[in-house]
């Protein structure tokens, strides 16, 4: 046996196509790199985030650069102190490590710090000041890099460290899995391909807007949820919310609606800075921006368009007849009634009870019974028939 | 030729359903109706469509209608179909009857508790004592307790569809169908049906309180969490593998004009503290100080740096582990944690660990080095729930079991 036959078999097993698919957490991952945010990586070795990170290194254009945190010196991430001729004079200078000057001197490129978990906590603590305001020792890494982590969960590290807090609430964490259908087509030959998120130009300022509206009506209604340090054993570690993962949140929310992802890939991102429970209520606050606004709705009853899931449309309703109880007249009265038997046209009939009887009690004595109401029979059959 | 489907019946049923349990309206209201003569009874999908039978809804009374639109929809809000294709494979299973075992066990799990309180319970619907089964128990803990046999036999009709179990149905309408929900919609309607009942727990059953503690949180194994605990404990500033400038690196010959740090092993000293009193049961002690022993040496404790007392009313002498692993745990009657920690911080730790069910006396004031405490637990019947010991809150603490 010659190499040159071994390569030729390397080279078969080399070939390999790729298959369009959307993948939800790389669609996670291009955006929060794009958006400049730090990216950790959970999941078990040997899944794929290196595979992962080589696509999109690929697909931006930009160089890979490996670090293994677990295997260096706290002093590659903080520099190397080299003694000059009279230190008194010219200070200790912190000297950067070949792979940063590299990453530097290019401008541009993709900093992969794998095995963050398991690097020891002076490790951890150097890398606090990489990650955050991107210096190796005396070097400054310029704009155009980006910084993806990943980490092994504690159940399956060998002999794992706990991300301390203030290194978790720096990074956007996404949960890794492997898929078991791509895995198996891939072993077979065909891997995906993700067409990634573009930002549409048009729409970045009203992107910002909308972003900072969602997070600052979460938190005025929400105070405490500005700042929870994680205090249950298993949130250790994680994301958990501060001013600071708000602020990412508002720039993950515009990068997401200015690029228009799906709601799947902006769950993973909100949830992944400031945690399941904060991030599910932003989410649900996105999902009440989204809905039609009572007034408009009152302003123009038959052009009016429900939302088609009964619960959205039911907090729908509800929010009109409360539009309605807040300026009762007559005029608005009526239209709130005409919404309620569009509703009818093309819904169930129950999801109507509640918001017709609070209507009805909001009735002036000397306002006539509105057109169209006879149609809402059905709905009060229904009533009736539950009571 | 079948009947029509009498809309009006299966809505005031929802609604029925809506004024006996409000919080979960949102998740009743977010299911879309599909009339389909094929389905026996009513079934849902994982996108939470909701099938149902024309017929079935024209034979059932209407409360009962209504008690089952709160078990269909109890199905999807625990995720019964996730859970069971994890199940399925992790354990591998196949042939034809897994399913209905699923739908069997998921259908234990909600029938314990979702009836009663304004809804009936429908005929038919299998509970877990039909099977000889406890209650209050998860999809999970029921599925290796029983096989399809003569007590399931009366439940073969049983098809809660998809959603229930994870099996495709000839009736699915598919990820691509119309009025299906995605996975982030789904779990904002479950995230609001749990804070519909965490903002007010006294109107939900125990088993919804329950649901709604965990449903963004699913408990981790214990091991797990003690093991992180006691890891974490062992990993700090002090204790461990570190790098510290108070020793000259080996790489230092190599690069003269450098101050290099050295990487420093300091292998912690770990003593276990275990609460030998009556009320903690041998197995229960045994699975703790392999645990332990365990975490001790994948954190790099040598056996020497182990160390195990024995405590009830007076404590034993602090014993190496090696020793431990075959210590008779002398014990029994009260427990008097104090003397534990006396006897263990004469080995000068750095992490103590405590095994105790809590019902003992705590040290007044922290001791020197960190503490975590693995906390057996008890079936508290619920007027006993606040005479439990709390441990101080300078301790770590991990519920065990």
């Amino acid at each position: 046996m010659t190499l040159d036959i071994a390569a030729d078999l390397l080279g078969l097993l080399a070939d390999t196509t790729t298959e369009p698919r959307p993948s939800t957490q790389l669609e996670a991952l291009t955006l929060a790199v794009a958006a400049d945010l730090p990216v950790l990586l959970w999941g078990d070795p040997g899944i794929g985030k290196t595979a992962a990170l080589n696509q999109l290194a690929d697909s931006l254009d930009l160089p890979l650069t490996t670090v293994i945190a677990s295997v260096h010196e706290p002093t590659d991430f903080s520099g190397l102190p080299v003694l000059g001729a009279d230190p008194a004079v010219q200070g200790v200078p912190m000297a950067p490590p070949d792979w940063a000057v590299r990453l530097a001197a290019s401008g541009r490129g993709l900093l992969f710090l794998d095995e963050l978990s398991t690097a020891p906590p002076a490790v951890q603590a150097a890398l606090l000041r990489l990650v955050l305001e991107r210096r190796v020792g005396a070097l400054t890494l310029p704009p155009g890099v980006r910084i993806v982590a990943a980490a092994n969960p504690r159940g399956s590290a060998a002999n794992g460290w706990e991300l301390s807090a203030p290194l978790a609430n720096r990074f956007v964490h996404l949960q890794w899995t492997y898929d078991h259908e791509v895995v198996v087509r891939g072993l077979g030959g065909t891997w995906p391909r993700t067409t990634l998120p573009r930002l549409d130009p048009e729409r970045l300022a009203a992107s910002v807007a909308y972003a900072r509206r969602a997070v600052c009506e979460l938190l005025t209604a929400r105070p405490k949820l500005v700042h929870q340090l994680p205090s249950s054993e298993t949130k250790r570690g994680g994301a958990w919310p501060s001013p600071r993962t708000w602020d990412m949140a508002v720039r993950l929310i515009a990068f997401g609606t200015a690029a228009g992802t799906s709601r799947e890939v902006l769950s993973m991102l909100v949830r992944g800075v400031v945690g399941d429970g904060p991030g599910l209520e932003l989410l649900a606050g996105l999902d009440r921006l989204d809905l039609p606004d009572p007034e408009e709705l009152l302003a123009d009853p038959s052009a009016a368009v429900l939302p088609e899931r009964g619960d959205l449309r039911q907090v729908v309703l509800e929010g009109v007849v409360e539009a309605v109880r807040r300026h009762a007249d007559r005029d608005r009265w009526e239209a709130a009634w005409a919404i309620l038997v569009r509703a009818l046209a093309d819904g169930a009939p129950d999801l109507l009870v509640v918001p017709a009887g609070n209507l009805a009690g909001l009735r002036r004595d000397d306002w006539p019974l509105p057109a169209g109401i006879e149609r809402l029979a059905g709905a009060m059959n229904v009533a009736r028939r539950a009571a | 030729m079948s009947a029509p489907l009498d809309t009006e019946k299966l809505y005031a049923a929802r609604l029925f359903a809506v004024r006996a349990r409000p919080y979960l309206a949102s998740a009743l209201f977010a299911l879309h109706v599909v009339e389909s003569p094929e389905v026996p009874t009513m079934a849902v999908d994982r996108y939470w469509r909701c099938y149902v039978s024309p017929a079935f809804v024209a034979r059932m009374p209407l409360a009962d209608l209504a008690a089952v639109w709160v078990h269909e929809v109890s199905h999807l809000l625990r995720d019964h179909h996730g859970r069971g294709d994890r199940y399925v494979k992790a354990h591998e299973l196949t042939g034809p009857g897994v399913r209905l075992r699923l739908n069997i066990a998921a259908d234990c799990e909600i029938n314990d508790d979702v009836y009663g309180d304004g809804l009936p319970c429908p005929a038919g619907a299998v509970h877990p004592a039909d099977l000889r089964l406890p209650e209050a128990g998860l999809m999970e803990d029921y599925l290796p307790m029983f096989r399809l046999g003569p007590f399931t036999d009366g439940y073969a009709w049983l098809d809660c569809g998809s959603g229930a179990d994870g099996g495709d149905r000839p009736w699915d309408r598919g990820p691509d169908g119309a009025h299906g929900l995605t996975e982030q919609e789904r779990d904002a309607v479950r995230f609001r049906v749990a804070e519909a009942i965490n903002g007010q727990p006294g109107r939900a059953s125990r088993g919804w309180r329950r649901w709604a503690e965990e449903a963004f949180h699913p408990p981790q194994p214990w091991q797990e969490l003690l093991g992180a605990a006691v890891r974490a404990a062992t990993a700090s500033a002090g204790a461990g593998d570190d790098y510290t400038y108070g020793r000259p690196a080996r790489r230092a010959a190599a690069l003269p004009r450098v101050v290099l740090p050295a990487l420093r092993r300091n292998p912690p000293r770990v003593c276990v503290v275990i609460d030998t009193s009556g009320s903690v049961s041998d197995e229960e002690l045994g699975m703790a100080l392999l645990e332990v022993a365990a975490i001790g040496r994948a954190v790099g404790g040598s056996r020497e740096l182990l160390g195990v007392v024995s405590c009830d009313a007076a404590a034993g002498v602090a014993l190496p582990i090696c020793r431990g692993e075959g210590i008779p745990l002398i014990g029994g009657g009260g427990t008097d944690l104090r003397e534990g920690f006396a006897s263990a911080l004469r080995t000068r730790p750095d992490v103590i660990v405590v095994l105790t069910d809590g019902w003992t006396p705590w040290p007044g004031s922290p001791p020197p080095c960190r503490t975590v405490v693995g906390l057996f637990r008890r079936p508290t019947d619920e007027d006993h729930d606040h005479r439990v010991a709390v441990p101080p809150d300078w301790a770590r603490v991990v519920r065990i079991g």
